[in-house]
């Protein structure tokens, strides 16, 4: 290697954070945005965490795929106005904003189609909205993937959710992979020449979904090979109840942020489901801790850079909550 | 120790209910003592890797397939265990460690499998200690793996192996993808666990040569289901994947063969033998030129205003260390890789300015990873479409590659064809193309000498036709075989442009191993000695 410059990492490069912290302040602005409808707010969610990509990351492989992400986010958001101007729901009390010529198609049942059709202000802004919001989502768990480490990810899970916490993390580990994947075949493909139709995009899934899923594979192999999922001196039940308790947190705690983000309903019983979640991973946690049955010889610490980006999400997640950006 | 009775593995058919009609392996038995240094091998796609893997439960847990037999390891039977059970017996390391790290630092990476496996933290620090020295990783404990050379990578894996307290280590290839001096590092090292550690080694591995004289016995998968093991000089009567000094004994009746370089010398010496000129082709037209080409990444300058000139008639090798921008310069030179500044001059023009069309027209490429280019459900498929794209005869794609592969079932998934079948189905799609020239980036990894000698003849009848090759390559016996002008690339600057008979002459850093044996100027490879 040649004329290679190292540069001292800052300090809230990936190399230094917690790969965790990444994560949580990830889903907490993915949080905000969800319980958000102000368009403002929503783009300044996708704007910061665009601008924390590109002043925190470093020269890793996955941090280059924040630019997938963004593109993504704005097919979304021009899908959903595409589709709310072809799929029109009329609505007669508001200013029309654009006038397209409309189609109305009995079915026989129910309520006609529109289809196009006068479009009023308030409805194009309605699907403006939901659309920068699953974008800003898009862009929140995007900076997330981008920045966290998914290996150091994977070392840091604690040993209570060790089996599910890894699952999760080769999940999470495919995203960035299929990117970079994805790149390399697309370049190869260039030197085979394109052909016609739908075999190109043929040409493309297939070699990246099989170098994705082989690469996957080869690393479940080598972590097997070396140990990975040993009983170690735990007792079949413990086993048993460790594995009860973590599908009971991992149940409760999708259900309770479900319900938080799609009822109108009471929130005091979405945050009951969530605190029973947390209830059931102190079990778990309990019951495999009391055996060790492996060993941390590295850990990896939560530092202050850790400590200001949770408190940074933490306090947009609370905003939110408090409905100051609804 | 290590004791296979009656072994058999073969892999489900397509349905995923029956086995295969032809089993990789079939009723093996055969004995392997504490310390044994074995190589393993046999020709392509015999199922070299599959027998590994069956040793340590990778097989069938992670490839599916069935398995029956005993395998006896210490006198314990662990036939269809997980892998998980069989770590701290035996270690593990594959082709590819990038593609196996779980970690990112070297230290988190060696502790890895001693953290699974509960072993106490003083332990670990000893081990640490005794592993890092055993394996010259000292400075290396606090550095990102991303920033280890090929070898060290390999080193650091089989540190990663060895600390779970396996005494029996497993090696597929490890030094495929490495250069010379990265090879000689993981090789010597192991010589060095074997001697000194007692540590059982089974090593399948294609550089056969740099590792003959040290190994104590040779176990040959023949791909036929049948394995055997034997001394090394019993083992190589298939020509397929005998090495350069095997089948030099052979051709000039030694007997015994000799095994290691020194003692080929000695019997050389003894009664050298006459040996023919090696040819090279005389330059045709330019047909392609670079002008002060650059590439960098961020600030890492891969390639450094490099003028390279290709001519027809004329087969020109790449060579250089891992990361001496091979693989830069071949994608800048096609066109649709990086290019920070510089010309390439064609006939038809800068490829980078052509369209995608127009640039095969002009020169085709087959990169490292071949099987990229591979995308249809069966080989019928990919062979019909190649001719319809290059609008050529049906069959022509077919013919070609059959003279490359043999004839094969076209039927069969082009993903489950082997690593040298895949090559030459890139390669024969690419060579419809009719392009002028023709770029080949590592094109040998993987293929034994049989599947090598093929793929020589058929850059031997393009040079016939006029056309130019570059061949970016590691494969110094290949190069001896083939080449006709070799240009040695050091930190992204072309640093020599000689002829192989002097590049690889005898006292030379990139020597072949004919060479080696026989000092005589002028004569580099097998096919030069008259028997």
């Amino acid at each position: 290697m040649s004329a290679q410059v190292t540069k001292e990492p800052h300090f809230l490069s990936t190399s230094k954070t917690h790969p965790g912290a990444w994560w949580l302040a990830g889903l907490a602005l993915a949080l905000s945005a969800s319980l958000s409808s102000n368009i403002f707010v929503l783009l300044g969610i996708s704007v910061s965490a665009m601008l924390t990509v590109r002043l925190c990351r470093d020269d890793a492989p996955w941090s280059r795929s924040i630019g997938f992400y963004l593109q993504l986010g704005l097919i979304v958001v021009a899908m959903r106005v595409l589709f709310r101007i072809i799929f029109n729901l009329s609505d007669a009390s508001s200013a029309v904003f654009l006038r397209f010529p409309g189609i109305s198609l009995e079915l026989g049942f129910g309520n006609s189609i529109h289809l196009l059709g006068p479009i009023s202000y308030l409805s194009l802004h309605s699907a403006l909205v939901d659309g920068c919001r699953l974008a800003a989502i898009i862009l929140s768990v995007g900076m997330a993937n981008s920045l966290a480490n998914p290996r150091k990810l994977l070392r840091a899970t604690p040993g209570a959710l060790y089996e599910v916490a890894t699952a999760i993390s080769i999940a999470i580990n495919l995203a960035p992979q299929l990117i970079a994947s994805l790149k390399l075949v697309r370049r190869a493909r260039g030197l085979r020449g394109h052909s016609k139709g739908i075999k190109s995009l043929t040409g493309i899934v297939i070699p990246v979904l099989e170098d994705t899923i082989e690469q996957s594979m080869q690393l479940a192999a080598s972590m097997s090979a070396r140990g990975f999922g040993r009983k170690g001196n735990r007792t079949k039940e413990q086993l048993a109840i460790a594995r009860v308790f973590t599908s009971l947190t991992l149940i409760l705690l999708t259900v309770g942020v479900a319900m938080l983000l799609f009822s109108a309903g009471q929130q005091i019983i979405d945050l009951a489901v969530i605190l029973a979640g947390l209830i059931c991973a102190g079990v778990t946690f309990k019951v495999s801790s009391t055996k060790s049955s492996r060993t941390k010889y590295i850990q990896q610490r939560w530092q202050l850079a850790d400590g200001i980006l949770l408190s940074i999400s933490g306090t947009v997640l609370f905003l939110a909550f408090t409905g100051v950006f609804s | 120790m290590i004791e296979i009775r009656n072994l058999s593995f073969s892999y489900l058919n397509a349905d995923g209910k029956q086995k295969s009609e032809d089993p990789q392996l079939s009723r093996v038995n055969l004995k392997i003592a504490q310390g044994e240094f074995v190589l393993v091998c046999g020709p392509t796609g015999s199922g070299k890797s599959t027998f590994l893997k069956t040793l340590n439960g990778l097989a069938p847990s992670f490839t599916g397939g069935l398995i029956s037999g005993e395998l006896l390891i210490n006198g314990v039977d662990l036939l269809g265990s997980e892998p998980h059970e069989f770590s701290h017996l035996v270690g593990y390391v594959n082709q590819q460690p990038e593609g196996a790290f779980v970690a990112d630092l070297v230290l988190d990476e060696i502790v890895y499998s001693a953290e699974q496996l509960a072993v106490s933290k003083e332990q670990i620090t000893l081990d640490i200690e005794r592993l890092s020295k055993l394996l010259d990783l000292e400075d290396l404990l606090q550095r990102p793996l991303a920033t280890l050379s090929g070898g060290q990578q390999q080193r650091v894996a089989i540190a990663a192996a060895l600390i779970s307290g396996a005494k029996i280590l497993l090696l597929d290839e490890p030094t495929s993808a490495l250069d010379l001096q990265g090879a000689t590092e993981v090789l010597n090292i192991l010589q060095k666990l074997a001697k000194t550690e007692g540590v059982t080694i089974l090593l399948a591995e294609h550089r056969i040569s740099r590792v003959i004289g040290a190994v104590d016995s040779v176990i040959v998968v023949h791909g036929d289901g049948s394995v055997t093991k034997g001394k090394p000089e019993d083992q190589f009567n298939d020509a397929r994947f005998a090495p350069p000094i095997i089948e030099l004994g052979q051709k000039l009746n030694w007997s015994p063969l000799a095994i290691t370089s020194k003692d080929a010398r000695e019997l050389w010496q003894k009664a050298p033998a006459q040996f023919s000129y090696r040819e090279v082709s005389k330059a045709g037209e330019l047909v392609l030129e670079t002008r002060n080409l650059e590439v960098s990444f961020g600030t890492l300058a891969a390639v450094q205003s490099t003028s390279l000139k290709l001519y027809g008639n004329q087969i020109t090798a790449l060579m250089g260390e891992n990361g001496s921008g091979k693989t830069s310069l071949c994608w800048a030179v096609q066109g649709s890789g990086l290019r920070t500044t510089g010309d390439v001059i064609t006939k038809s023009g800068d490829p980078q300015k052509l369209s995608i069309a127009e640039r095969l027209g002009v020169l085709t490429m087959v990169p490292q990873r071949a099987s990229d280019l591979l995308f249809l459900h069966s080989l019928a498929d990919e062979l019909h479409e190649s001719d319809d794209f290059a609008e050529v005869p049906a069959g022509t794609t077919a013919a070609l590659f059959q003279k490359l592969a043999g004839r094969i079932d076209t039927a069969i998934h082009p993903r489950d064809l082997s690593a040298g079948q895949q090559l030459a189905l890139v390669l024969s799609i690419q060579l419809v193309k009719n392009a002028p020239i023709l770029i080949l980036d590592e094109p040998t990894r993987g293929l034994d000498y049989a599947a090598k000698r093929a793929l020589a003849k058929q850059l031997n009848t393009l040079r016939t036709a006029d056309r130019s090759v570059l061949l970016a390559t590691h494969d110094i016996e290949f190069v001896a075989m083939i080449a006709d002008r070799v240009l040695v690339l050091k930190d992204g600057s072309i640093v020599q442009d000689m002829s192989p008979l002097d590049a690889l002459g005898a006292d030379k850093e990139l020597a072949s191993q004919i060479s080696e044996i026989t000092d005589q100027p002028g004569l580099i490879t097998i096919e030069q000695v008259i028997a």
